[in-house]
Order: C-alpha cells, then structure tokens, then sequence
C-alpha cells in the first residue's frame, strides 16, 4: 500500500511506548529499540518521523532512511500497541515510508543488492544464486507435472538451507502427499519488506501462474517469510488466487490429527522452539508447531520464557540481516542465551531465514546448540503413512 | 556555542553510539504528546551511569548549555522539552533495578527504570510485594514518576509517589554526587530522615535542582485478592461527604471518580470506583456489602459494572492513554489538579463547562490522595495532531482549567511553562524568593532546564 493511504491514522499514534515492551513489561522486547535505544527507533518514534516527512516537518536523509530500515518488522509493535484501530498496519506503515525511500533515493546500498540480484534474470531470487527450476529435484523425488499441492520451496530453503529442502521433500513423500514444485521466482517478502515494491506484482503473478498451470489449489510452504506473503501480501496486492496456502507445521498437524501420520520412533533431546515472526505475530500460528513437536516421541520440549506474541526476534528479518549483519547475530545471540536458559540441547524453528540467522550466531558466539528446522528434526524419525 | 566540540566532548563521554544532534533524533525529542509547542533541541545523549552524568553536568558547566533529564518524555506538558535549547539527557541507557529490600519493603533504582519493568520484575520476584503503579503507559520512569509527584493505585492509602520517595542520588548542578535521606550516612535506603528532608526540592522543581540518577520507592504488601466496587450519582454536591465516609474506614485500598460525555448513558452521572483487598474472597465480599450500604446512605447507588469496564479499571496500569484517540488524532493533555475535598464540587462543574464551550467531550476524574488529604481532579483535553487549530483549542481549554483551578484554591500539576508562570504570579513573594535563592546558588550557571519555574 502507498503511504498516503495511511495519512489518515498515521498521526493518531501518541508514542505511548507499549510498543516496545512484552505483554507484561517485563522488558523492551523491540529489538531495534533495545538496541538503539533513542526514542527515534521506536514504532512510536518511527510513526512520527514518517508523519514529518509526509508534512515536510522534516528531511529525508541517510540517518531517516536507517532509522526506518533498522527494524526487523517483527511485529512485536503490533502485538503490544494498544490502540485497535490501527496497530495491525504498524509493520505496513513502516514498509510503505521504506518504499518512499527508495522512491527518494534513500534506500541503503546493502538493501539495494536485494533488487538487484532478484531482478537478474539469471538469478530470480535475493541470494544472486543461479536460478533453478526445480526440475531436478522433480525427477529425483518423482514428482508428477500436475498435482494436489505445490511445495513452494522458497530462495532460501532452496540456496541456504538445502537441507531443510530436502527434508521438507522427503517428508511430503512419506506422508503421501500428492505434490509438485514450480520454477519458482523469489515470493517477494524481500523486496516487500525493504519497500523495493516495483517488480513485486510481477514476480507475484508468475509464481500464481505456475502454481495454477499444475492444477493445484493448496500451496504448501517451510519458509515463514514465504508464508506471510502468499497468505497476507498476495492479497493485499489484489493478486487473483483461489488457493490454500499452509505452513508446513500446519500440514503436519493436520496430517497427524486425522491419523494420516504417525510418529514411530524416539528422538531423546531436550528441545525449545524459537517462534518465527512472520509465522508468529504476523499470522498469529503458535499452536500447531508446538502441538507437532509434542508429538515426537522421546522429545523433551521445553519453553524459553519469552514466546508466542511475546517471542524475541531472531534478527533476519525486514533487510536486517543483510542491512545490518553484525546487529542481526547481536539479536539472535540474545535469543541464544534465552533458549540457554532452558537447557536446551536443540533450538528448533520453522523458518530457514530463522535457522540461518540463529545457526550463524551460534557458530560465531560459540554456543554449542545444535539448530534445526521442525522437518529436520522429523527427518530424524520414522514417520509412518496411514491411508484413512 | 560550539556545537562540534561539544558534540565530540559528549561522544567521549558515553561514546559515538549514544549521542546524537542529527536532525531526526532533535525533532522527536523537541515535541512531546501533549500540547505543547515544539521546542528546539540541540544534543541528546543517553549516559549509562551516575559518572557519566556528572561529567555531562561539568562539561555544560564549562560551555554554559542547558540540560533538561528525560525519563519516559510523557509528562505531556513539556517538561522534557528545552525552552532554551541544550541537551536533552534520556536516563533509560540507567536502568538497574539495584535491590530491593523485602523486609524494609523498597526498591533501588537507577532513574531509567520504568513503571512497567519494575511491576513485572516485582511480580516475578516478589509476588507479596508490590508499587504503587500509575495511570500512565509503561514506558514511563518511575524516578520520572515520583519526581513530578505522580500518582497511582496505592495514593489512597500512601500518599502521591513524590511522598514514597525514601532517598535520592543526585548529580548536583555542579557536577558533584549528593545522596539525599538516610543514604546519605546509612547502607540502607530506608527512610527520607529524621534530618534535615532536602528531597522535597527535587519533587515538582523538572529538574532545575539537579539530576536525579538512582531513587529508593517504597514498596507495600500485595493482597492475594483486588476487585472494584462502582457507584453512581448525579449531583456534585455530595462528594466531599460521600469521600470522607468511605474514607473514614480503612474498606477500601485506592478511589476514583469518574466523569465522562460518551457514551450517552454515562454522561449524566458521576462514578465512584472503590477498589477493595484482601486474601479471601469472604473478606472482599464483606468489603464490597459495607460500600454499598455507605454510598446508598451517603447519595450514591452501587452500580454492576459491565465486565469490560471492570476489566479496564483493573488494569494496573490502567489504559489511559485511550484518551489521544478520542478525536482520532494522537493527542491529548490533562491539567491534573489538587484541590482540597470541598473544592472538588466546583472543580467538577468548572471541568464540565470548559469542556462544553470548547467543544470537547467532557473527560474528568479525580483519585483521591492519603485519605482525602488532597484530591487530583484531572480535566482531559483530547485533540488531533494533525489538525493545528484543534491543538490551539485544546491549548485554550487548558489555560482556562489552570486559571479556574487557581481562582478556586487548587494547584496545577506538573504545570506546563504557562501553569508554572500562573502559579508563581500568585505564590508568596517569600516562597518565590526563597525558590529563586535556592536555585540561583545551586545553579549559578542556569543550566538545569532553564525556563521552568523561571523565578530569576
């Protein structure tokens, strides 16, 4: 959405600060407030400087433009605003004045190489990786043209996490889920999220375009940032799709809920769960993750103490960790030590920017956790299929 | 001024990090939420401690520049806003809950400290414990708080939060550390005396004495059990006896009067909200049958609250900040008043016709401090921030409510510049010589927020 349609409620953000905080104050739970600390880099902050800028009370400059940018849009200011009738655009309003950045030639030169590498008809994804269409994996996996679901495997599962990928395929099969893959094109969460919005509806239409051209109605997805988009920003940019798209830990506790799976072997080790934002308080998806993981025979599963809507972010997301690398393992170290404090042996996740971002910091902080998406750690167990 | 030696001196201090003069960190701290004109600002720095501070103080000393400290910045009345520019000090880099001592029932803490952290960390810690905690967002400082004599859910029973103060550490306006109350000569921050108490000066003054960098806040015992017991009436008139015979008990823990235009059903009557403790539900439910019996014999008529309002009355903090959205604008500033009890009466009538003439929702309440010692009657003035002669509007509203409020014997709370000018044209010429003597030898170089309390 432009920036303008959000002149009307922009300035009834009073900069009371809930913003900052968890559900019960215990602490500023905004990763880009914690760390900056002026009131400039809170939401609040943010709302009025954006508010200046469209009165021209103020400038756009470089230090405007990495205020704006140094916030994960993890949408804990959303969880915690308290005023209903406009803390679900918080994240949008910040995402819009990004486009108006780049609109005014503001926009970060980090950030810019999102747009560059997406856009490359070699690459189609943020990661400048050559792009591959999939179709290699479809004869390894022997996956039919035309199929029930799409595996939307997302830029990174596919580049970085290849893994979780690979998981997420074999999985699927032994559940006897009827899926295919497309040559898919980066979802465009990157550019969403950074305000590079200008290829958006086009990458958007062509990965809709290949979905339908299986025949598939649902979409299935490992990638949180992926997930967000298809379900919230496809709509909000008035993409036609008559399709159901679901997280991959719904899918599986669909799946285990109605018997179709079963879980028959143990995996022994203490393990807590680390909420990925867009999944998270973006899409309000708490439940079925933990209901798989409580699941898995064997597994003691344990909970940090900021969780759910109060979850610490992991510090990958809205461009921060390629705007803002150092910053970006500086957040999920803390969430590091916050899963320490469970005697984990496993932190676990559901999105591969989240397993990236948390793998990184461990190595560099030498935490000694073992970091592993969800269908990795089903990749360890036998998984029985059940025809019901 | 020379502002790039004075930026790179600041940046040695507390580093690169946590100084700023770019011109988007200077216009979020020169306005506030309240109505307040913006007012321009040259650096803000956040210090991370008490050394840090008092070099801060020495070296605007020696280029002769203001400070003005900054807890949450949501006085609403601009106090946290330069009147002759300088550097705005955000204590929140302070923010060490240093001890609390359960059996003497208190808690140390560094100025950055908010209202809500310290709730959470006391009822994660010490359930039995608890502050009293005010009617603003959690983003507020308690030193901030009790140093503009604020008020929360525990001022029935103890007074406003300026009078829970135990000790101060201060960072003098010379730069020299001054510890206030029995820290000054005693490991425990227990008590403000007996000695000389020199704590009053750093209460109401907006930091014109110095800088507060650590308080002592009384703590209290927490009942298992809280609930809510409403009434209504219609007429002012039998509030002071009303206050006093419910006051007149030890039933009830806090009291609130509320008065609000929306919606309809509310607008002709006036609420009373006792709240109620105890450790069984048998204890509260005898509470609650003696209130109903004194409010029907004192004018008023209990009244089933809805759960909603219940639930928001509550609330600790309660949600007052709902207030800036009334006029869908982001906006909105309160003169709180202490009157005595028989002026309340009046107080309320004076709010309700300010309110009507300038067009505004008529948004009053009042809390009642230590057993009707002193009742703050707040009158809340919403506007829209994007609408500039909404703002002036309500600025007018304000003006007005202050001048009512002196004409009937009550004070301005945490007056915004032109409040404090109406106070000081109406104190004791004696009060106002013995202020600016004060001031003028602790600050011989004026730069402890000059403008306020501006008696020079």
């Amino acid at each position: 959405m432009d920036l303008d349609e959000f002149k009307e409620i922009i300035h009834r953000c009073f900069r009371c600060g809930y913003c900052k905080f968890t559900h019960n104050y215990s602490d500023f739970n905004c990763p880009s407030f914690d760390k900056y600390k002026f009131e400039s880099f809170s939401t609040g902050g943010r709302m009025w400087l954006i508010y200046a800028l469209m009165n021209k009370e103020t400038e756009w400059s470089e230090r405007v433009a990495n205020i704006l940018y140094s916030c994960p849009t993890c949408g804990n200011c959303m969880e915690n605003c308290r005023f209903e009738k406009f803390n679900t655009f918080l994240v949008d309003i910040i995402e819009a004045a990004r486009a108006r950045a780049v609109e005014s030639g503001f926009c970060p030169e980090r950030q810019k190489t999102l747009l560059e590498r997406t856009i490359n008809p070699k690459y189609y994804n943020p990661y400048g990786e050559p792009n591959t269409n999939n179709e290699d994996l479809k004869q390894k996996y022997n996956l039919p043209n035309q199929a029930e679901w799409v595996y939307f495997i997302g830029c990174t599962s596919n580049y970085r996490q290849q893994d979780l990928r690979d998981a997420t395929l074999k999985l699927l099969k032994s559940a006897g889920i009827s899926f295919t893959l497309i040559d898919e094109h980066c979802c465009t969460s990157p550019l969403i999220r950074t305000g590079q919005i200008e290829p958006v509806e086009e990458f958007m239409n062509y990965n809709i375009e290949r979905i339908q051209e299986t025949g598939a109605k649902k979409v299935i997805t490992s990638c949180a940032g992926c997930c967000r988009t298809l379900k919230v920003d496809f709509k909000k940019q008035d993409i036609k799709m008559d399709i159901e798209v679901l997280h991959t830990s719904e899918l599986i506790n669909h799946l285990l809920k109605e018997g179709k799976i079963t879980f028959d072997s143990e995996i022994n080790k203490i393990i807590t769960y680390h909420d990925p934002c867009h999944i998270g308080r973006h899409l309000g998806l708490y439940d079925a993750p933990r209901e798989v993981y409580n699941n898995i025979p064997g597994i003691d599963f344990r909970e940090m103490e900021r969780i759910k809507g109060d979850s610490w972010c992991c510090g990958a997301g809205g461009g921060v960790k390629i705007g803002y690398p150092d910053w970006a393992l500086e957040i999920s170290k803390e969430r590091l030590e916050q899963a320490k404090k469970t005697g984990a042996q496993i932190i676990s996740s559901t999105c591969p920017f989240c397993r990236t971002n948390l793998s990184d910091a461990n190595i560099k902080f030498a935490m000694g956790f073992e970091i592993l998406d969800l269908v990795e750690i089903l990749d360890k167990i036998q998984i029985t299929a059940h025809k019901k | 001024m020379n502002k790039e030696k004075i930026l790179s001196e600041l940046q040695k201090i507390v580093g690169n990090a946590f100084v700023s003069n770019d011109p988007a960190e200077l216009y979020i701290y020169s306005i506030d939420p309240g109505a307040s004109k913006p007012r321009s600002v040259n650096f803000v720095v956040m210090p991370a401690s008490t050394e840090e501070v008092q070099a801060i103080v020495k070296l605007a000393n020696e280029y002769k520049i203001p400070i003005v400290p900054m807890g949450g910045g949501l006085t609403l009345s601009g106090l946290t806003l330069p009147v002759k520019g300088g550097i705005v000090m955000d204590m929140k880099r302070m923010n060490k809950i240093v001890e609390i001592n359960k059996l003497s029932r208190y808690a140390l803490l560094e100025a950055g400290v908010t209202t809500g952290r310290l709730q959470a960390y006391l009822d994660k810690n010490y359930p039995e414990l608890q502050v009293s905690v005010p009617d603003a967002p959690p983003s507020v400082t308690v030193a901030g708080n009790a140093l503009i004599n604020g008020s929360g859910f525990l001022t029935h029973q103890h007074g406003d939060h300026g009078a829970m103060i135990n000790g101060l550490e201060i960072v003098l306006p010379n730069g020299e550390l001054c510890k206030l109350g029995s820290c000054g000569l005693s490991d425990y921050w227990f008590s403000r005396g007996p000695i000389p108490d020199l704590i009053g000066l750093y209460t109401s003054s907006f930091g014109i004495m110095g800088i507060v960098t650590k308080l002592s806040i009384k703590l209290y015992p927490k009942p298992k059990m809280r609930d809510l017991v409403f009434g209504l009436f219609k007429k002012t008139d039998i509030i002071p006896n009303l206050l006093y015979k419910v006051t007149s008990t030890d039933l009830v823990e806090d009291i609130l009067l509320g008065i609000q235009g929306k919606p309809d059903w509310m607008a002709d009557y006036i609420f009373i909200i006792s709240y109620i403790t105890g450790n069984t539900q048998d204890e509260l439910d005898k509470k609650e049958k003696k209130l109903k019996k004194m409010y029907r014999k004192n004018g008023a008529r209990f009244m089933k609250a809805p759960p909603r309002l219940r639930d928001a009355f509550l609330e600790k903090p309660q949600f007052a900040a709902n207030a800036a959205d009334f006029r869908k604008g982001g906006g909105f500033e309160y003169v709180g008043s202490f009157f005595p009890l028989e002026k309340v009466p009046e107080a309320i009538e004076e709010g309700v016709k300010i309110s009507e003439k300038y067009g505004i929702v008529p948004t009053l309440g009042a809390r009642i401090f230590g057993a009707t010692h002193t009742v703050m009657v707040f009158f809340t003035y919403a506007f829209n921030r994007a609408d500039p002669d909404d703002i002036q509007n309500a600025r007018d509203a304000l003006k007005e409510t202050n001048e009512i409020t002196l004409k009937l014997g009550g004070i301005p709370w945490k007056g915004e510049l032109e409040a404090q000018k109406m106070i000081l044209e109406k104190i004791d010429p004696q009060y106002k010589n013995l202020l600016k003597t004060i001031k003028n030898h602790l600050d011989p170089n004026g730069i402890m927020n000059p403008g306020n309390w501006e008696v020079n």
